[in-house]
């Protein structure tokens, strides 16, 4: 029996993964950033928890309702503020809502199991929370992901459906780690080879959030070098949060989608991913900076953008038969 | 005191127990427990309180991970609710259900053969059984369906009827008929599921009849109606979508039959073919299984402004290329008004006695009833006959003047559009009382829901048992403070 995979289905599982995987990024950022940036209040530096927002790309809205980003504002707005619609809460809601409309395609258990992790983050009391910090709550979000894809894993045929949520958290894990090096670069690279001790924490706390610090310690036994660091999260080949293990994952999945072989391409969509996929194979560290890495960042996440656009365009949006 | 003093006999969470001048499913008059619930009451007796608590929780947190829930809105943000489900479960004997199962059979056929009649030959009203000025004045009798042949002759795919239990008699009356897009079977089979879990131990000790093959056996009849053949039948679910308060049960039915949930956007009509949009172009669809009202079916034969339905959808329904369950234009069969008149259905095109009773019913466009109906007002249910889920009802005892005389109005001036029915003493079932956490008598009905194929009708044991939980209410939907509960049908009489 041939398998039937709706349009609008197929869209809700995209999201639903996005979501979830937004929702998880922000989570560690803001749990490994705020207790490093706790521990160094006394360092005199001025744009500390601005990055934050601007990962998030949100500092319009970000102070329309506060007047300056500090550890209570800024958790606030990244954890529950409902007008944030990607605070870790808004995420985990509109990943349960994409389940929701689609629960006869997915698990049971995979309902059930984001289903709770909607009611107890929704449960948290932003007041009370505030004032304990936000490791509760991060790693709540961040193991119950872990545990949705998990059981996600265990639980759904791998075929179709699994195709498209892969490509969802592929594609949204690729720009949240392009975004998070790029913006830790710019803040703390202003000289680049001059790693004082502060830095040295940040690159730490970076590497943490995108839980790559001890990967990082038994590849390079070195000091934490700042090109060593963007080498491992923008060019690895097998760190689960490397931007280029995602691209090949996005790959992969488009692939599989659309019966394409290696070397072709069916969709505008597959054809940008080939290409990004080849230069992050190819280049090295050396040739990023080259170019700048800020450059190269920002061409990736144009290009991230692209895809997904052309993802929807190919298998969501149905015009009306000719 | 006559007969052995009962009250002391009860004991545990049962202590002050009052069976009250109803009839208790689960006590007889004299105190003692039926025999068929004989064994549960001394398992429920041996419980203290914090224990029955215990298994409450569990329950509730099953069903809240589930989703099972409706949403309420106030101040703007929606909070979700658990549908209150009490654990004493219901227990109807092997006879009692056969009688039952034999009453709604010979009903679903009468009621389908009506069908097919009105929309066909219209014996029934050439021959005068009843008004064709009634038939012809229901809001849900559609013209567009005189002459369709639906396929295998079958409209009434699914039906739900609700029955009670007179306390004056004890036997099971129809309260009414669903069968337009029935809902809450969703209800049974997950009050089951939860039930097994939270008292495993109770099942031990009984024979339950199962209930879980519901999907399988309504899949089996949609397939069948499948205009490319059986082998071929691509069948979709129709809903509304996903702030339909039902919207739990059509996503659970479709997942449990394996196949698609749709939404109107889904689909779309091409030279008389419904197609659903797949990422891999059209697929053609054959069976839709409709959560959605007549009326919002196809914007180009009902209502105009509909986004949930389909254009062109009953042009190539009509044209054979797809099959809709239930059928277009079922709403005249379960008119509250042409309700009354299903016994002499069943007489005239089955040459049967009704077994089941009907609940005596006022039809307000006879003048006599009429004038009854406005003598005896606050005596009386009122409903509007083409409404359901509890809507445009008036209950006489527990309605202020005012009230009253309002509806008053509203029949003079409309008195087609509505009927009257005796208030029934609905029978009671000990239900768990969340403030004493004791056990109280509580009113309850019936739905069980019937599958029909055209040749025979299979009905799942038992039915939604809906209870009104508020102390002395017989109200007993759930936007009203309404719960359900287990409903089990025993393989052989205790």
């Amino acid at each position: 029996m041939s398998t039937v995979m709706l349009s609008r289905i197929a869209d809700s599982l995209f999201w639903l993964a996005r979501y979830m995987e937004r929702a998880e990024d922000t989570a560690r950022i803001l749990d490994v950033n705020y207790h490093m940036l706790l521990e160094q209040s006394a360092t005199p530096y001025r744009l500390r928890w601005d990055p934050l927002i601007t990962m998030a790309g949100e500092q319009q809205r970000f102070f329309q309702f506060y007047q300056e980003a500090n550890a209570q504002t800024v958790y606030e707005f990244l954890a529950f503020r409902p007008d944030n619609p990607n605070s870790i809460v808004q995420c985990i809601t509109k990943a349960r809502e994409n389940a929701r409309t689609i629960r006869d395609r997915i698990s049971r258990e995979m309902w059930e199991d984001i289903n709770g992790l909607y009611h107890s983050v929704t449960r948290f009391d932003p007041v009370e929370q505030i004032s304990s910090g936000p490791h509760r709550l991060c790693d709540a979000v961040k193991f119950g992901s872990h545990r949705f894809f998990g059981v996600t894993d265990a639980t759904l045929p791998h075929d179709e459906g699994w195709d498209f949520l892969k490509i969802g958290w592929s594609l949204e894990r690729a720009e949240m780690t392009a975004r998070l090096v790029d913006l830790q670069f710019q803040s703390l690279l202003e000289t680049p080879f001059m790693v004082g001790t502060a830095d040295n924490h940040q690159w730490m706390a970076m590497l943490k959030s995108v839980g790559a610090y001890e990967a990082y310690r038994r590849q390079y036994h070195s000091p934490i070098e700042p090109e060593r660091v963007a080498e491992m999260l923008i060019l690895h080949p097998k760190h689960p949060r490397s931007i280029r293990f995602s691209i090949n994952e996005l790959q992969a999945g488009l692939r599989a989608i659309s019966g394409t072989n290696p070397g072709s391409y069916a969709n505008e969509a597959e054809r940008l991913t080939g290409r990004v996929l080849e230069g992050l194979r190819y280049d090295t560290v050396d040739d990023v900076f080259r170019r700048g890495l800020h450059i190269y960042l920002c061409d990736l996440l144009t290009n991230c953008r692209s895809i997904g656009d052309d993802i929807a365009r190919t298998y969501f949006y149905y015009g009306a038969v000719a | 005191m006559t007969s052995a003093s009962p009250p002391a006999m009860l004991r545990g969470l049962f202590e002050g127990y009052e069976t009250g001048n109803f009839f208790d499913e689960m006590f007889l008059p004299s105190g003692e427990p039926r025999p068929h619930y004989a064994k549960l009451y001394q398992m429920l007796a041996l419980l203290r309180p914090e224990q029955f608590e215990d298994r409450r929780n569990l329950a509730d947190i099953a069903f809240l991970l589930q989703g099972i829930t409706f949403t309420v809105y106030s101040d703007g943000t929606g909070t979700e609710r658990l549908f209150p489900f009490d654990l004493i479960p219901r227990i109807l004997p092997y006879s009692d259900w056969t009688h039952i199962e034999r009453g709604l059979t010979q009903r679903v056929i009468a009621l389908n053969l009506f069908l097919q009649d009105v929309y066909g030959q219209q014996r029934i009203l050439k021959e005068r059984k009843i008004p064709r000025s009634l038939i012809y004045s229901c809001r849900h009798f559609h013209r567009e369906m005189i002459g369709v042949e639906v396929p295998r002759g079958i409209y009434t795919h699914i039906c739900g009827i609700d029955l009670v239990r007179d306390s004056k008699s004890g036997n099971f009356l129809v309260l009414e008929d669903n069968v337009r897009t029935p809902s809450g079977v969703s209800y049974v089979l997950e009050n089951r599921q939860v039930m097994t879990r939270t008292f495993p131990e109770a099942f031990h000790s009984y024979e339950v009849r199962p209930v879980h093959h519901y999907p399988m056996e309504l899949c089996r009849i949609l397939r069948m109606l499948s205009p490319r053949g059986e082998a071929n039948a691509q069948v979709v679910l129709l809903t509304p979508g996903i702030y339909n308060s039902a919207y739990f049960e059509h996503s659970f039915l479709a997942q449990q039959m394996g196949v698609e949930l749709v939404e109107g956007r889904d689909l779309i009509v091409d030279a008389g073919v419904v197609y659903m949009k797949t990422i891999h172009g059209l697929q053609r669809v054959d069976v839709i299984y409709r959560r959605v009202d007549d009326d919002y079916l196809d914007p180009l034969v009902f209502r105009p402004e509909s986004l949930m339905g389909v254009p062109g959808l009953m042009g190539a329904y009509r044209a054979g290329n797809v099959a809709l369950a239930n059928a277009v234009g079922n709403g005249i069969a379960d008119d509250k008004a042409v309700c009354a008149y299903v016994p002499d259905f069943i007489r005239y095109y089955l040459g049967e006695e009704p077994v089941l009773g009907t609940v005596e019913t006022y039809l307000c466009s006879r003048p006599d009833d009429l004038g009854y109906v406005l003598k005896h007002l606050p005596e009386l249910v009122v409903k509007a006959v083409g409404e359901s889920g509890g809507y445009g009802m008036l209950i006489g005892p527990a309605s202020d003047a005012e009230t009253i005389e309002k509806f008053r109005k509203k029949i003079q001036e409309d008195p087609r559009n509505y009927i009257a029915q005796p208030v029934i003493g609905l029978s009671r079932v000990p239900s768990y009382d969340v403030e004493s956490k004791k056990m109280c008598g509580r009113h309850v009905d019936l739905r069980p829901y019937c599958l029909y194929d055209g040749q025979s009708v299979t009905i799942i044991p038992g039915g939604l048992t809906r209870v009104a939980l508020q102390p002395g209410s017989l109200v007993v939907n759930s936007s009203q403070g309404g719960g359900s509960k287990d409903t089990w049908v025993l393989r052989e009489d205790a």
